[in-house]
């Protein structure tokens, strides 16, 4: 008999010993653990959704939630446009995730496996940490000064004769919000993909190159597949930040950007609870799309066995 | 009192209460001086009254209220959201720790009769300066609902329009002649160099007072508008975000300041402390807060007392500190500070000569007053809770969103 068939063998089976005792009931701790955390995620999870969801069928009346199911605040929500915000915001956000993952990657990579220097690398790491220390409104703020019509570097395009008239587009428009958020995401991005290419054996990489790999080969059939764990880490803790970003838009989109998180705020200021819980279905029902999307591609990778993997 | 304009009671009060601290301060000093007191101890053992609400109404230093009156004011700040605000109320039982509210009109309407907040004592004893107090700042719909019922004591007032920098506008910056909203809107001079504060509540019913002064819009309630009359002034507004006329929409009062000390734009509908502030940093008269031709964004803080707080034993330093709201010495420091009116002005200015404050101080305070009351004479007097106030932020919503 295996070891895997002694585990899987009938719970009554006694040892000669016990033979004639009742036998205990034994329930294994991994069936106990699967219903505790089921158990918990039901409690902490669904049911909170599902009353979000549920809230979104009610609506507001002079600032007293009217608990008479309707359509009326998923009307609205069409109406006003506020479903764009949404969208907006899940374009913005996966568009700075993407730009993250560009830049990340390869940065990355080279911190891992690239940088010689022990020195190089721990300097670069703790460069990546410091804006944990720093509130991001302060690191923000700064954009303003630098971008604005009378910034550093109107300034410097109007006195180098490069421009005639300050470039408007610099501050309170997307593209400012982008430039804010990309280095606020940064380390989200690079820091859990370092972890995980810092963990490929180096001979893997050897022995590819030894078979006649080319780098790129080396780079699409080991490193990335290895990577994807990371990846997906980065992925997730880069696309949440940035669908919440409230600080950024805010600071320097000039309310013209407008983000699910200040549309939640104005709702908020007339007590629009039904609207909040509308706008939050909504998104979670894009956020599961995106999900899905990503585990299919996942599949198609073989990283959900990867991510897996002991 | 026989005459409610004289100011005797509010000298006497001060006199008598100096007379009272300068008792306890000898006394505190000769225990001290034994060595039986500790420092500070006068002030640890004062009774306190426990404040929640909009920080703009606190004084910069409470220290000359301690010495007033004997009592510690502890204001628990929040900002101007009124949905932060009635939530913390309605779902935090705030009022088993909290004595009084300061906040904004349009509180009142909802959380006086939902049982949150304590009618007022008008008679109450400490409340002395009530009977001189003016109707016109004291049966305000700042302090009272619809019913005519007494929810709060006044406490601050200021009718706010724009801030504008005059050179760029091409105006005299000692003139003091009334300027249209149209500078916000429409003016083709300041097209992408307006800024407009993002909030429905503050900004949409400018919008509206401006359509509606000019004739370009029938909107009964300026204040609380429709759902149709909301959706005319979005539409306005979306074709003005449209043409470029708004270089940005600002969320803070920090934003404010940046905004006009920085010179990125020339208009901007906001307080007018930032314009103190702005002035300070590039001088005196760099930039104006606008006299306008249509009128104003009035509105008023009141002091509500919280319903469980009248259960308590601290009901005569509640009534203290409402009564300190109506008086001299906080009407003098927060016009000084702010640039902030309220009632009973003339106490103020009393209470700013009794103290030795210097003619270019008083005169300032006189200004307020006048200022205050030139700008009070226009529309309109704002409410936080609008009726409506679900449509006018939808059609709000229309507008960021376009």
């Amino acid at each position: 008999m295996t070891m895997n068939a002694e585990l899987d063998a009938p719970m009554t089976q006694t040892r000669p010993k016990d033979k004639g005792r009742k036998p205990a009931m034994r329930i294994p701790v991994a069936t106990v653990a699967l219903w505790v955390i089921c158990a918990a995620w039901t409690v902490l999870v669904i049911v909170p959704l599902l009353i979000l969801f549920v809230y979104s069928f009610f609506s507001t009346e002079y600032f007293q939630t009217i608990y008479e199911p309707s359509l009326e605040t998923w009307k609205g929500l069409f109406a006003s446009g506020r479903w764009e915000v949404t969208l907006r915001t899940l374009r913005i956000a996966l568009t700075v995730t993407l730009i993250e993952l560009a830049i990340g990657f390869p940065f990355a990579l080279w911190l891992a496996k690239g940088a010689r220097s022990q020195m190089a690398r721990a300097v670069f790491l703790a460069l990546l940490t410091i804006p944990f220390f720093l509130d991001l409104s302060s690191r923000t703020i700064v954009w303003r000064a630098i971008l604005g019509q009378n910034g550093l570097i109107n300034t410097v395009l109007m006195s180098t004769g490069i421009t005639d008239a300050p470039l408007d587009w610099l501050l309170y428009s997307e593209f400012s919000v982008h430039f804010g958020m990309i280095p606020a995401l940064f380390p989200p991005m690079v820091l859990p993909i370092y972890m995980a290419i810092i963990l490929i054996d180096d001979t893997l990489i050897e022995a590819s190159n030894d078979l006649g790999a080319t780098p790129a080969q080396t780079l699409w059939k080991v490193i990335v597949p290895l990577s994807l764990p990371g990846v997906m880490a980065g992925f997730v803790f880069t696309l949440g930040p940035a669908l919440a970003a409230w600080v950024e838009p805010g600071m320097l989109g000039g309310g013209f950007v407008n983000l699910l998180s200040s549309s939640i705020e104005s709702a908020y200021t007339a007590l629009r609870y039904p609207v909040v819980a509308a706008l939050s279905a909504f998104v979670i029902g894009l956020l599961l799309l995106i999900l899905a999307v990503m585990a299919l591609i996942l599949r198609h990778l073989g990283g959900a066995r990867l991510a897996l993997r002991r | 009192m026989k005459d409610k304009f004289s100011t005797f009671d509010q000298i006497e009060l001060t006199r008598r209460n100096m007379l009272r601290g300068m008792g306890a301060v000898a006394g505190t000093a000769a225990l001290a001086a034994t060595g039986l007191a500790p420092r500070g101890a006068m002030a640890q053992d004062m009774p306190v009254v426990r404040a929640y609400g909009v920080p703009t109404a606190a004084l910069k230093d409470w220290s000359p209220l301690e010495a007033s009156l004997g009592i510690k004011c502890e204001l628990n700040g929040t900002s101007n959201d009124v949905g932060v605000f009635m939530r913390d109320i309605m779902a935090s039982n705030l009022g088993d720790s909290t004595d009084i509210y300061i906040f904004e009109s349009g509180t009142e309407d909802i959380l006086g009769p939902r049982g949150m907040y304590a009618k007022i004592e008008t008679d109450h004893p400490e409340l002395t300066l009530w009977e001189r107090t003016s109707d016109a700042w004291k049966r305000s719909p700042v302090v009272t609902d619809e019913e005519g019922n007494q929810w709060g004591v006044p406490v601050i007032g200021n009718a706010d329009s724009f801030g504008y920098v005059p050179e760029a506008i091409g105006v005299d910056p000692a003139s003091e002649e009334e300027l249209s909203w149209s500078l916000m809107f429409e003016d083709e001079a300041t097209r992408g160099r307006v800024a407009y504060g993002q909030g429905w509540s503050y900004s949409m019913p400018s919008a509206a007072l401006y359509l509606k002064e000019t004739g370009k819009a029938d909107i009964k309630n300026v204040s609380d508008m429709t759902a149709e009359e909301a959706a005319v002034v979005a539409d306005f507004l979306i074709e003005r975000k449209k043409a470029g006329q708004f270089r940005t929409l600002y969320g803070a009062f920090e934003e404010q300041i940046q905004l006009l000390t920085n010179k990125e734009v020339d208009v901007i509908n906001c307080w007018e402390p930032a314009v103190r502030e702005a002035n300070n940093v590039l001088g005196e008269n760099a930039t104006r807060y606008a006299y306008t031709v249509e009128g104003y964004f009035k509105w008023g803080h009141g002091a509500y007392v919280a319903a469980p707080a009248m259960e308590r034993d601290n009901v005569d330093n509640i009534y203290k500190m409402l009564n300190y709201f109506l008086g001299g010495e906080y009407r003098a420091l927060q016009a000084r500070d702010r640039g902030y009116a309220g009632p009973n002005m003339d106490l103020g200015v009393a209470y700013a000569e009794e103290n030795g404050w210097s003619d270019a101080e008083i005169e300032a305070l006189r200004a307020t007053e006048a200022k205050v009351n030139r700008k009070f004479e226009k529309p309109f007097t704002s409410t936080t809770t609008p009726q409506n106030a679900s449509d006018i932020e939808e059609q709000w919503q229309r507008f960021l969103n376009a």
